[in-house]
């Protein structure tokens, strides 16, 4: 009877603990970066259904945001262009490009082209375009230097920890309002002492106080 | 199945001596239902799925989670896309409403309203505030009717005899029809229309009777809502009919008239009574009300004085009225009142009341009430000065030969209709009884329907039958006037989403148009309207951007009375004797909700609570207390409360109410039937519109139908009702079990002058009446002197909370959020209930799931009776024992009011409710667990819980769990309010302050304001954020805004003295307050009481030691308070 378990036996409590505690954190780790949107959203880059270069037209063709999300300083949603609003231009450019033919046929039958969202916000966050741009706040601070990407990429985790960081500090992150549509554009903090000067005062003045609580973007 | 705890057995009632203890409580609660609900703990249904106990649960789902694991189907991204326009489409802003005008409308007349829509869908109709008399207000029926627009049940296409027929071959169809009766100068064709304001209709069957002189154009609506117009042409001898200014009206009788819903007109006659009833001041005048009803009518619950009386008797009141005004009448009208017993005080102190505010006084009565009546009524307002002061007089525009149903039916029984055209209605449904329209409408070779449903009518015969499905009014042009006549557009919202036409179309085919248009068709009436030489193009655009015609009201004419004229309807006229219990009268009323039944398949109509009976999905035959004890049904209570007699007998929240037979004539149907304080006492209320066969989903089977009880001679009233018990019980969902304020301090009333000898209790005398009543009465204010005074933000920081581990919110925000709601206007419409549904995606549960009191309605409305006569001694004295006869009612909404320190928050395991920096007490769904714990900790209880997936699951399968069909129907998606979350099972929700609206408002000011170039300026002005229940009240009891801004009209309607706190002893600190009630008594009249009942209960509940001085309170003392003198009182024994 005394041989049924042996003199190591006494420390198997110990090591089951320590296994634990050992495979819990792991688990932890595992989930807070594997399963979180810094991992599972970030990098995101789908194939749209027509390939559209966000580079060439910023910076070769030289649009502005607001060319084609025409509605983001007024409305919460940034409204991904019409057909219409493509064949503005490319009823005259590129008018057999095999690539746009999506885009011809959407204007010819009015169906819409199925672009691949890739900024989703869950269903239960109300995220306001209109009331972050109008305020300072830059296309860049979310969607990254789209102006540089040829596909667009997922660049930030977009998480409510993410919003949390800007909205417990937001002079941390503002921009000259002139600057907000400009994607090359530096915080106000990162251009030294005046700039971090002036992101205090434009705090102070446009009494920003943007909503840490749950009303502020769950209804 | 959850462990049953066993409690001792109470001892015999007998061998109970010494002193009452706690304990005797049990010995009181002998019944079986209060032990089984003892056992419990929860009430039924409250605490565990049916039919699955916690262990059949746990190996299900163990099951489930293993499965789950296998597929791995939740890891993949789901890939969504993004859909934008392929043209682009003026004027929208994907992510932003776009509001149009349009209008309701309703029998003779229409509400004009503004949609909200979402990228061409509406979901949100609003009163339309061009609309002067409305004010921007909308009423229930309206805020409802957006969900018809996406009723799964409605007529998806053309149908003859069960064949789809194109939109083509509709329109051959109706042009043979018009050419074969061109060629017959239209004999052989009859129309049968319901009633309309529309002037384009109007128009079109002038046009199609001239075209087809011979075709018989008749008009029918199961009930009325505007007096007859024969009684002015007796006595004015001009087609006119009343409309009455009930703000100049400081003195008003209502005889048997329910002005603030019933009525046409009622959402301008509710605006009005409340401008003159509002009272802000001390100096502030306010109305007096005096109601005379057989029902218990939301007129009656907010009358001053309220008389009792058999519908079939308000002739011989009228009479006697009219004696005591003008003694000269006597001889002519004297033998009216014969028989009839009447207080000869209480008409007495009445008329002299309204002769002292000559001018200012206004007398209504019942659109159903006969012509004579309503002849001594126009005699009444000439001789008080009203006429052209507080009632004007409107030419009603007769369609010319339209004729009755009656006629219609004698002309099919006579052969010559070959064919039938049914536009709207549904007279297979409502017809009167005795003329079996189903077997005439079958004896028609070829019936053509017009209809939103292939109902009843359109069943009666599918196989000769052609459907024609008809356009909802938001998917139609059209036009209508208001009940003043103001001419308002009916706008189309969206294209038709089955194909349906408007009326107009098809009447403009039938009168052989071939290009039909039913804009064209209105451009042409409103320019005719607009005089010659207008400018179509802009007559039309500012008609469609303002939402009236301007200038189009009816002028009032000038009338004079003539007595003369009454003589001739007065003649014929014999009093009806007194019903009594073996010769019942029967009064059909409209419902509130369904209306007609029109409405029946509406789920936000159905699932809303009776203002009155507080009964939801089904109608009941009301009786009166009186009647209910001679019928020997005698309903108890629950032990624990102190108004111990219920006034329907509850089965675990459920009332399980009797099944009778009433029969009227040889006739019978049989319904639940429900005992209703304040009826006359041998008058049997029956609310029509219910027990529909082909309504929909929805509408089948609620409630019974009691239309085969009416016949063409009593449409309105019957006499010589009887009931019979047939033994039979039908469960009821009843969404308030018990109807006391038990002596509590819950709704705080005061007159609002003093009686003869001054006491200090009227509003007048001491305007803050508030603070003498409930526990604030005798303790400090929890805040103290300099706690009242400070700051939101100064009271959370600087005020101590106890040692509470708990981190309360700064309330550091721009704004600070508050409402307050005033008792004294609120109508207990229920208009902001559905309002409220509309604009945050509430589910409708069911009949089954109400019974179990799971229902969402974010807002209820409360109704209390109080009669003064609760005992002190709580469990034992008689006063406790007695269903009040005669009550005065007190309504109250309540919702969330947005506690400071919310008792809701501290419990919360996962902070899913919590604070935000403006006060508003927010439900964070997504981290919401379900544990309920914040609802128990609710001292309002206005938390509500789901259930079940009510949005994705039906209704009727809820219990099948995984094995029911999953997912919304499209159509219902589209009624949903994009800018709110539609909540899944298992989380908690309730009122927001609309806070999608609130965020909504204040990104809109910041965005503007910003462009704007000036940044700083970002405290949202006030008046520009409504609140759902706010926008649509129609009486302004509601007011919402921002506390900080001394100058806000929440404020100001804050700093009124009679503005009180509910529970404010708690601590809670609510940001919703509630102005006191106020009630107006004549201290001449016999039935004065110098307090109200409720201060009376109060009075004798808390202060019984002061009990022997409240002689002069009046109650107790004299017998007969509030009864109609020719009863006697709510004396239960007598």
């Amino acid at each position: 009877m005394s041989k049924l378990f042996p003199k190591s036996a006494n420390q198997l409590p110990l090591q089951i603990l320590i296994y634990l505690a050992v495979v819990a954190g792991i688990a932890t780790a595992g989930v807070n970066y594997y399963m979180t949107p810094k991992y599972t959203r970030v990098g995101y880059a789908p194939v749209q259904p027509v390939p559209f270069s966000h580079a060439k037209h910023v910076q070769e063709v030289g649009l502005d945001c607001r060319y084609c999300h025409s509605h983001v300083d007024k409305s919460a949603h940034s409204n991904v262009p019409t057909s219409q609003t493509c064949m503005n231009c490319h009823s005259i450019l590129k008018t057999n490009s095999p690539l746009l033919a999506p885009v011809r046929e959407s204007y010819a039958q009015g169906t819409p082209v199925p672009w691949v969202w890739i900024h989703q916000t869950p269903d239960y966050a109300y995220f306001n375009h209109a009331a972050h741009v109008n305020k300072g706040i830059s296309c860049v601070e979310c969607h990254g230097k789209v102006n540089e990407m040829d596909t667009v990429t997922h660049m930030q985790p977009l998480s409510m920890a993410f919003c949390l960081e800007c909205h417990r500090d937001p002079a941390s992150r503002i921009r000259d309002p002139k600057d907000v549509y400009n994607l090359d554009s530096a915080r106000l903090a990162d251009q030294g002492e005046a700039g971090r000067k002036a992101a205090e005062a434009f705090k102070h003045d446009w009494k920003l106080l943007p909503p840490q609580s749950c009303s502020g973007c769950h209804r | 199945m959850k462990r049953k705890i066993e409690h001792p057995a109470p001892p015999a009632a007998e061998s109970l001596t010494g002193p009452k203890y706690w304990r005797s409580l049990d010995e009181l609660a002998g019944t079986p239902g209060f032990r089984a609900q003892l056992e419990r703990e929860f009430p039924e249904g409250a605490a565990e799925l049916d039919g699955v106990d916690r262990r059949g649960f746990m190996k299900l789902m163990a099951a489930s989670f293993a499965l789950g694991g296998v597929g791995l189907s939740g890891c993949r991204r789901p890939e969504k896309f993004i859909l934008p326009y392929g043209k682009s489409v003026e004027g929208v802003i994907p992510g932003l409403p776009s509001y149009y005008a349009t209008a309701m409308p309703l029998r003779q007349g229409a509400i004009p309203l503004l949609a909200e829509t979402h990228q061409g869908r509406p979901t949100k109709l609003e009163g339309n505030p061009t609309y002067a008399p409305h004010g921007g207000a909308a009423s229930l029926l309206a805020q409802a009717s957006v969900l018809d627009l996406y009723d799964p049940d409605r007529a998806r296409a053309h149908t003859r005899g069960g064949k789809a027929l194109s939109a083509a071959e509709v329109a051959t169809l109706l042009g043979e029809i018009a050419a074969k009766y061109a060629a017959t100068q239209g004999a052989g064709l009859a129309l049968l229309a319901d009633e309309s304001s529309s002037p384009t209709r109007a128009r079109l069957v002038k046009e199609l009777r001239a075209k087809l002189p011979r075709a018989l154009w008749s008009e029918y609506e199961p009930v009325t809502d505007q007096p007859p117009v024969a009684a002015a042409q007796a006595v004015f001898g001009q087609a006119v009919r009343p409309l009455p200014d009930f703000a100049k009206a400081r003195r008003i009788l209502s005889i048997d008239a329910d002005f603030l819903q019933a009525e046409a007109g009622s959402l301008a006659s509710a605006r009005g009574f409340a401008q003159g009833r509002r009272v802000n001041r001390k100096e502030d005048p306010m109305n007096r009300l005096y109601v005379v009803e057989s029902g218990m009518s939301l007129t009656g619950s907010m009358a001053d004085h309220r008389l009792r009386l058999a519908t079939s008797q308000m002739t011989a009141f009228t009479a006697s009225l009219v004696i005591a005004v003008y003694p000269d009448s006597a001889s002519v009208l004297e033998p009216l009142t014969q028989g009839v017993k009447l207080d000869p005080k209480w008409i007495q102190a009445c008329v002299e009341d309204l002769q002292a505010h000559r001018g200012a006084a206004l007398v209504v009565a019942g659109s159903h009430l006969p012509a004579e009546v309503h002849a001594m009524v126009h005699g009444l307002n000439s001789i008080l000065g009203a006429a052209g002061a507080t009632v004007s007089y409107l030419p009603v525009e007769s369609t010319p030969g339209a004729t009755s149903l009656s006629a219609l039916a004698a002309a099919i029984k006579g052969g010559s209709v070959k064919t039938l055209v049914i536009l709207g209605g549904n007279p297979a449904y409502n017809a009167p009884a005795d003329l079996d329209w189903a077997a005439l409408q079958k004896s028609v070779g070829e019936v053509i329907r017009w209809g939103t449903h292939v109902d009843e009518t359109s069943g009666v015969n599918p196989a000769a039958t052609t459907h024609l499905a008809a356009a909802h009014y938001l998917e139609s042009w059209g036009d209508a006037r208001t009940v003043d006549g103001t001419v308002v557009p009916v706008q189309p919202m969206i294209l038709p989403l089955f194909g349906g036409l408007t009326q107009i179309e098809v009447l403009a085919r039938l009168a052989g148009q071939t290009e039909a248009d039913s804009y064209q068709l209105v451009a042409a009436t409103v320019t005719g309207l607009a005089g010659a030489g207008a400018d179509v193009a802009r007559v039309m655009e500012r008609f469609l951007h303002d939402g009236v015609l301007a200038g189009s009201a009816h002028r009032p004419v000038s009338v004079r009375f003539n007595a003369s004229g009454a003589q001739s309807l007065l003649a014929a006229v014999r009093p009806a004797a007194a019903p009594t219990k073996d010769n019942l009268e029967v009064r059909f009323v409209v419902d509130a909700k369904v209306d007609d039944g029109r409405f029946a398949n509406n789920g936000w109509l159905q699932e809303c609570p009776d203002p009155i009976t507080k009964i939801s999905w089904d109608n009941a035959i009301l009786i009166s207390p009186r009647l209910a004890r001679d019928l020997g049904i005698d309903p108890k209570g629950s032990l624990i409360q102190v108004a111990r007699k219920e006034n329907a007998e509850f089965t675990m929240g459920k009332e399980n109410a009797r099944v009778f037979e009433l029969s009227l004539g040889g006739r019978t149907i049989s319904g639940p039937v429900h005992i209703q304080p304040g009826l006359a006492n041998y008058t049997v209320i029956v609310p029509l519109g219910y027990g529909r066969t082909a309504a929909g989903h929805v509408g089948n089977g609620a409630g019974f139908n009691a239309y085969p009880l009416r016949t063409t001679g009593a449409m309105h009233v019957g006499l010589g009702a009887k009931l019979r018990d047939t033994g039979k019980r039908l469960l009821l969902a009843n969404t308030q079990e018990h109807w006391s304020m038990e002596g509590r301090d819950i709704i705080r009333e005061a007159n609002y002058e003093p009686a003869t000898k001054p006491d200090g209790n009227s509003y007048r005398e001491n305007p803050g009446y508030v603070r003498k009543v409930g526990m604030e009465s005798h303790t400090p204010s929890n805040l103290g002197e300099y706690g009242e005074k400070m700051t939101p933000q100064e009271r959370a920081t600087k005020i101590p909370r106890g040692n509470s581990l708990y981190q309360t919110p700064q309330f550091d925000g721009h704004h600070q959020w508050g409402m307050s709601i005033d008792l004294n206007t609120c109508i207990g419409c229920n208009a902001c209930v559905v309002a409220c549904q509309a604009e945050n995606n509430i589910p409708i549960v069911g009949k089954d799931q109400v019974m179990r009191g799971r229902e969402m309605h974010w807002i209820r409305l409360d109704r209390y009776y109080s009669s003064g006569t609760i005992d002190a001694e709580a469990f034992g004295g008689e006063g406790n024992r007695e269903l009040p006869e005669d009550p005065q009612v007190s309504l109250q909404p309540m919702t969330c009011v947005h506690c400071e320190l919310a008792p809701c928050e501290v419990v919360c395991p996962v902070n899913a409710t919590v604070h935000d920096e403006e006060g508003i007490n927010t439900m964070a769904y997504n981290r919401c667990i379900g544990t309920r714990y914040c609802a128990n900790n609710c001292p309002y209880k206005v938390r509500r819980f789901n259930f079940f997936d009510w949005n994705q699951r039906r209704l009727d399968s809820l219990y099948l769990g995984p094995a029911g069909d999953y997912g919304m129907p499209e159509l219902l998606q589209m009624a949903k309010n994009p800018e709110v979350t539609v909540r899944m099972r298992g989380v908690m929700e309730k009122c927001t302050y609309c806070v999608q609206r609130v965020q909504n408002g204040k990104i809109r000011h910041k965005v503007k304001t910003a462009q704007a170039g000036r940044p700083g300026d970002v405290v949202v002005p006030d008046g520009t954020i409504k609140v759902a229940c706010e926008q649509t009240c129609p009486v302004g009891a509601i007011v919402f805004g921002n506390i900080l801004d001394k100058d806000s009209a929440v404020s100001r309607a804050k700093a009124r003295e009679q503005d009180y706190a509910v529970l404010g002893y708690l601590n809670v600190r609510p940001r919703t307050t509630y102005s006191g009630k106020l009630r107006n008594p004549n201290p001449r009249m016999p039935d004065f009481q110098p307090l109200p009942f409720s201060r009376v209960e109060y009075a004798r509940k808390n202060e019984p030691a002061a009990h022997g001085d409240h002689g002069a309170h009046g109650h107790g003392a004299k017998p007969g308070h509030g009864a109609a003198p020719a009863t006697p009182s709510h004396g239960g024994k007598s």
